[in-house]
């Protein structure tokens, strides 16, 4: 019987149905907290607590989908070359900003976590939050941190920021939607995108900019990140 | 064979990253390697986005599922995060706040700087 649930076929089928339920559900109710991932996380977890079936069995299929995970990133050298003409044209104020921006966030959350006096496995694990998963996972998983605990804070991070942005617009004052753009790319990837492409095409844009390139400078960041901890 | 191919393409590019990963003296994500590689292929023109499209949309469009298994492992994690329930939020919403206040404010002064040396020229 456990050779059955260990086998990856059952892993692989479960998270395809959970995913699909997932997305359906977001759709048919259009709430950004009834997100798809949340959802389907939560299904997933409750139908292992339910069976007592390990995490670990379930993973042996889980592996194989986490397997696209480098070449999903790669792709996204794709959304970053169909906005290059856009990049070009203002690439001071896009770069200077990312870059700000992913300091203020690592910086911040490095201050905070010392605050909270939380241990070195969480302030890993939280520090590359604000970008994108595929690259927040890998920065968390490089230097000790938990990437089930950086990826709750992504999808956390993401939601608020989604569900926020427009006040954040009126707190700040700036209507600029090159800075609009940039600000909830850089605060909120993909999922705070979603909202940015709702408010103007420019907003739309740079925010999905700002993911990649906010994701590359963490990268970059990352490499001193030993000092720190 | 069109997505095979693409399928090819990426996995290659993918690989010749983790090979690049190898050598570096620095430990630098063979992802990120990747994102970069294919990014230069693309501008220099050796890769062109109909040879990736499809495969690009089909694992950029499905990227969250690609997440769920990591993401359920958050199953043996629960109580660390209860623990440090007020500090994982209060860190994820000052961050927020500050990150967007900071890029944009960034951004504004950059563009006016730029502005103004554009002018006096």
């Amino acid at each position: 019987m456990s050779a059955l649930l260990e086998s990856p076929f059952l892993g692989i089928a479960m998270t395809v149905a959970a995913y699909w339920i997932g997305v359906k559900l977001q759709k048919k109710t259009g709430l950004v907290i009834c997100n798809y991932m949340v959802i389907s996380v939560t299904l997933l977890v409750t139908v292992l607590t339910v069976f007592h079936i390990p995490y670990e069995a379930y993973f042996q299929g889980g592996s194989v989908i986490n397997m696209f995970l480098g070449p999903a990133t790669a792709c996204m050298a794709v959304s970053i070359y169909s906005k290059i003409e856009l990049l070009k044209k203002n690439w001071l104020p896009i770069l200077v900003g990312c870059t700000v921006g992913v300091l203020t966030s690592i910086g911040s959350i490095l201050v905070m976590c010392h605050l909270f006096g939380l241990d070195r496995e969480m302030t890993a694990s939280l520090l590359p939050k604000s970008v994108t998963t595929p690259i927040a996972t890998v920065v968390s998983q490089d230097h000790g941190g938990i990437v089930a605990i950086t990826v709750a804070a992504v999808m956390v991070t993401g939601i608020l920021g989604n569900l926020i942005a427009p006040y954040l617009v009126k707190l700040f004052r700036v209507k600029d939607p090159l800075a609009v753009g940039l600000g909830i790319g850089a605060s909120s990837h993909a999922v705070g995108t979603a909202r940015a492409m709702e408010m103007g095409e420019t907003e739309g844009a740079m925010s999905g900019l700002a993911i990649g390139l906010c994701g590359i400078i963490t990268a970059v960041c990352a490499l001193f990140f030993d000092v720190f901890l | 064979m069109k997505i095979l191919l693409q399928i090819g393409i990426v996995f290659g590019v993918y690989w010749a990253s983790q090979c690049i990963e190898a050598i570096l003296p620095i430990p630098f994500p063979a992802s990120v390697i990747s994102l970069l590689l294919l990014l230069a292929l693309l501008v220099l023109g050796v890769v062109k986005v109909d040879h990736i499209r499809e495969k690009a949309d089909f694992l950029l469009g499905n990227l969250g599922f690609f997440f769920v298994p990591v993401s359920v492992g958050i199953m043996n994690y629960f109580d660390l995060i209860r623990q440090n329930a007020t500090a994982f939020i209060t860190i994820c919403v000052v961050s927020l706040v500050l990150t967007y206040g900071a890029t944009v404010a960034a951004v504004r002064l950059t563009c006016r700087l730029v502005e103004k040396k554009g002018g006096s020229r």
